[in-house]
């Protein structure tokens, strides 16, 4: 499998504090990488460096062999670069379909594609996520649920190659959670996209990663396969703090 | 060849080979041709009732004409600009000194001051993007105190306590009623030509990128919008079309004072056309100052000239009772209209 996106050496520091320290990894071509990490790990910096929302201090980004260190958040949505958000992000005044057509006119470049066929777009995506019924609702009277639905469609919309999934568990009751996870699946088989799954519930990614990268205080603790990350003496102690066997 | 037919509900004209309908009926009247059509007859029944309403009129379209780049501009940068005025000031100035030492006539300062509008907003807008919130809003309401500081200053130039005099007027026919009503038109057409320029491109796909910066920048910027350009450029055009206003205000007076358009006063009434009709809403910019001007009238006629005092007060009232103006009332009911929606059949 090719790299779809090669991260080497970045770091990230905010005043003294170093929130991602010479972390390296890579993102291949139809995969779903999973990113773990406890609270405060930096797993959310490293998702804002990513798509361009900060500047890294040290190391190189490349996406499809093209350096995009230095790119700004459009540019890289251009390439084929999207992602959501942990807390929803609609736009509260439009409707969900408006939201959704924004994505489809802004994303990639699409030549000869006027305002309708991008509304006709958006009706497709919001089809997929399961809102066309509620295409004419303002996004602020939406539910949590179907917030992060909205968010789905709006991230595909722009017909990205490289997803950024930002703990979409966050605030689902269990049979949302799951709905979310099948979505997600689907997105990635019928779209052909690669996914980056940053998460907090070890069990959902256990099912839907092909691999896993753990990392605490912005320094890259394992990577392999679901089973291998999980059963890693360092994560586990990251996770459960030192000396997590005397109470075991 | 013409007939016509007027039934019940309808009115028909035909001609050999068209057919013109109109439906009389309630939810057709929303359609804007009517109302910019009552607008254009208005000077002309106005100059036989009373002429002095062509003048209140002509405040009326100018004050549209500035509420409603104003509202382009509030809604392209995400950002509510308290010194519009600022650019009144520029475009009059510019208007107003080339007029008076190189005696050109209106046609001949309009490019100019056009032109230094667009440069001054230029130089102003990296102000868009590295400004936000409470210092955006300090910033914008400071210039046009600084810029009026300026003309007092060099009073020489500007003549800031007084105001510039023998500007070259806007029309000259010779005939003082001829003219009053000739400007009337003129500043219904440039009022037209702002709503319908704006309106377009708020319906287009410009103005969805517009109102998602106005929602969430840096979502927006997430998924492919070039924020600091469409704010630039929404910003300068918005602002050569404000500095536009001010030519039209220097010919028109054949004079220009600072003291006139610089100051808060002035700012208040294009906030107020703004907040009436509703925040970033085109129809609703031009009732709103159709009603403030028509009010400032009465007021001054009845009680005197308090609309200082009334004003802001007025203002307060609408900011808690009625937020988003008069078309938000109406947005609230039927938002569905103000984007188009697609109704695919099953």
């Amino acid at each position: 499998m090719a790299e779809i996106m090669k991260i080497r050496n970045i770091s990230k520091n905010f005043g003294g504090i170093a929130a991602v320290k010479d972390l390296s990894f890579d993102i291949y071509e139809g995969e779903t990488l999973g990113f773990i990490g406890p609270n405060g790990a930096g797993k959310s910096t490293v998702v804002n460096l990513l798509s361009g929302y900060l500047d890294t201090d040290a190391g190189s980004i490349e996406m499809n062999g093209m350096d995009i260190t230095k790119m700004k958040p459009y540019q890289r949505a251009h390439l084929g670069l999207s992602r959501t958000y942990q807390i929803p992000r609609p736009f509260p005044e439009l409707t969900a379909l408006t939201s959704v057509a924004t994505s489809a006119i802004c994303g990639k470049k699409r030549y000869n594609q006027s305002f309708e066929d991008s509304l006709v777009e958006a009706t497709h995506y919001l089809e997929f996520v399961g809102l066309f019924s509620k295409r004419s609702i303002l996004a602020r009277d939406l539910t949590f649920y179907e917030l992060r639905m909205l968010e789905l469609a709006r991230a595909l919309a722009t017909t990205p190659r490289l997803l950024f999934i930002d703990e979409v568990m966050a605030g689902l009751n269990p049979g949302e959670a799951k709905d979310a996870i099948r979505m997600i699946e689907r997105a990635k088989n019928d779209f052909g996209i690669t996914i980056f799954w940053i998460e907090h519930v070890m069990a959902v990614l256990m099912e839907a990663a092909d691999r896993i990268v753990a990392i605490n205080h912005g320094e890259k603790l394992a990577e392999g396969t679901p089973e291998e990350v999980v059963n890693n003496e360092a994560v586990i102690e990251a996770y459960l703090g030192r000396g997590w066997k005397t109470y075991a | 060849m013409v007939s016509y037919e007027i039934k019940r509900d309808r009115i028909t004209i035909r001609t050999k080979n068209k057919k013109w309908e109109w439906v009389i009926e309630p939810r057709y009247w929303r359609n804007s041709l009517i109302w910019v059509g009552l607008l254009f007859i208005f000077p002309a029944v106005a100059y036989f009732v009373s002429p002095g309403l062509i003048n209140t009129m002509i405040s009326a379209n100018l004050l549209a004409a500035i509420a409603l780049p104003m509202s382009l501009m509030t809604l392209g940068t995400g950002r509510v600009n308290f010194g519009p005025n600022f650019f009144v000031g520029i475009g009059g100035y510019v208007a107003a000194l080339l007029s008076i030492h190189l005696g050109m006539g209106p046609l001949f300062t309009l490019p100019f001051a056009v032109a230094v509008s667009l440069f001054a907003a230029l130089i102003y807008s990296p102000l868009v993007i590295v400004a936000r919130g409470l210092y955006y809003v300090l910033i914008s309401l400071l210039l046009p105190g600084v810029f009026f500081e300026i003309t007092v200053i060099y009073t020489n130039i500007f003549k800031g306590d007084t105001g510039l005099f023998g500007i070259k007027p806007l029309v000259d026919t010779g005939n003082a009623k001829i003219n009053f009503i000739l400007i009337a038109y003129l500043s219904l057409v440039i009022m037209v030509a702002f709503l319908w320029g704006i309106n377009k491109t708020v319906k287009s796909r410009y103005g969805l990128i517009m109102a998602a910066i106005n929602d969430d920048e840096e979502v927006a910027h997430g998924i492919g919008v070039n924020i600091n350009k469409v704010k630039v450029i929404t910003f300068i055009a918005a602002s050569g079309m404000i500095g536009l206003i001010g030519w039209f205000y220097a010919h028109y007076f054949s004079s220009f004072a600072g003291q006139t358009y610089l100051t808060f006063t002035f700012m208040l009434k294009i906030f107020l056309a703004m907040m009436i009709g509703g925040r970033a809403t085109m129809f609703g910019s031009v009732v709103g100052a159709y009603f403030v001007t028509f009010l400032e009238m009465l007021m001054i006629r009845y009680i005197g000239a308090i609309q200082p005092v009334l004003f802001p007060v007025i203002l307060l009232i609408l900011l808690f009772a009625l937020p988003e103006g008069i078309f938000g009332l109406y947005r609230k009911r039927r938002y569905r209209e103000y984007f188009p929606t697609i109704h695919v059949r099953r």
